[in-house]
């Protein structure tokens, strides 16, 4: 009974295989090039246009009211000034929206 | 033709210098780092930066010459690279770890000086469902980009293949670009408390790998022209793929516990 079983499944597994690997565009064990091509090309470049765009939509919605400053002792750390310019600004310094320890560079 | 006259089937390299100029290299780089942090003199950083670069570029060449050219790279010797990056992979993990423990032991029982909050008193977090879900959507559609790049090599479509590493590297960069100016827009700075601290060390050394995944990538690409890679070869190619997985696995992480849950 078990061997009839198991010559029934052995056979029906080889003619699975036998008939996707003739098939050009094979799907199946692994995936072709083709289905990782169409993934790229009807999932991800959509999801990054729906990404940017929402992005964008949100971006324009957001006011730009700069919180007042506030000489919070944790903030704006110079303990050591930094190694460029004059030590007081940080690498990615924003003069619109980075306070220096004394406050605002700029009026806004 | 047997071009290895052993009985085995290892790779027994040349003499090489290039171990010694990267040990002096690196040596330099740091000291060169310290000695513009306390003395502000870029001098000997540059030197050593023009070392490590010197190095990589003469060494990882003469790679391709044995492997590419030479044919020194039998399975077992792709099989022993494979367990190298592996462990180098293994090790960046560790690194990246650190951070997070940073943040975590930061983040879950704040201190009475940041009001005991997260985020803390006065720190504008970014929104995690604006740019740094793009940044998300970016770095998955690269993973899977390459994936069909790993395909097309492995189906001998060097068209297709060309293509599609093209795109996986235009993404790299694209998430670069835009995660730079999340930077200077950001209205926090690294010195802005403990907050800024975990951020920018653990999405600046994020970005970091992004930019050498993308360098990797674009070697490869390189390689790819050139006809370095076969159907069943192409190891240096599957090591790019490797770490770029890691890197997006790597952002995966940042963007749930440092944008989402962290805001």
């Amino acid at each position: 009974m078990a061997s009839i079983l198991h010559r029934t499944a052995t056979s029906y597994l080889k003619n699975q295989a036998r008939a996707s690997s003739h098939s050009a565009t094979a799907g199946g064990h692994g995936g072709g090039y083709k289905l990782w091509k169409k993934l790229s090309l009807f999932v991800a470049f959509p999801a990054i246009g729906l990404g940017m765009l929402n992005a964008y939509l949100g971006h324009q919605e957001e006011t730009h009211e700069r919180p007042p400053f506030v000489p919070y002792e944790y903030m704006r750390i110079r303990t050591k000034r930094f190694p460029w310019g004059d030590g007081q600004k940080t690498l990615f310094h924003n003069p619109h929206v980075n306070a220096l320890p004394s406050g605002y560079e700029d009026e806004h | 033709m047997n071009y290895n006259n052993n009985n085995h089937p290892f790779h027994l390299v040349d003499y090489s210098p290039w171990p010694l100029t990267g040990a002096i290299g690196v040596m330099t780089l740091v000291t060169g780092m310290i000695k513009w942090f306390h003395e502000f003199n870029l001098n000997l950083l540059m030197l050593g930066y023009l070392i490590v670069i010197l190095t990589m570029y003469q060494w990882w060449r003469d790679i391709c010459r044995e492997s590419t050219f030479q044919g020194k790279h039998t399975i077992k010797v792709s099989k022993g690279l494979r367990w190298g990056m592996i462990l180098f992979i293994m090790s960046e993990v560790f690194f990246f770890l650190s951070f997070f423990w940073a943040f975590f032991h930061s983040s879950l029982s704040p201190n009475i000086e940041i009001g005991m909050m997260w985020p803390p008193m006065s720190i504008i977090t970014f929104n995690p469902f604006q740019i740094p879900l793009l940044n998300t959507i970016i770095l998955i559609s690269s993973g899977v980009t390459v994936t069909w790049t790993h395909h097309s090599l492995m189906e001998n479509n060097f068209s297709q293949a060309i293509q599609s590493l093209f795109i996986t590297i235009t993404l790299g960069i694209y998430f670069s670009i835009i995660q730079s100016y999340e930077y200077f827009e950001a209205s926090f700075t690294i010195a802005d408390c403990i907050y800024g601290s975990t951020f920018f060390m653990a999405t600046g050394f994020h970005g970091l790998h992004v930019i050498i995944g993308t360098i990797f990538l674009f070697i490869c690409f390189i390689r790819l022209l050139n006809y370095h890679f076969s159907n069943i070869h192409h190891f240096g190619f599957e090591a790019a793929a490797w770490y770029w997985h890691f890197v997006d696995v790597v952002w995966l992480f940042l963007y749930i516990f440092v944008y989402w849950w962290g805001k």
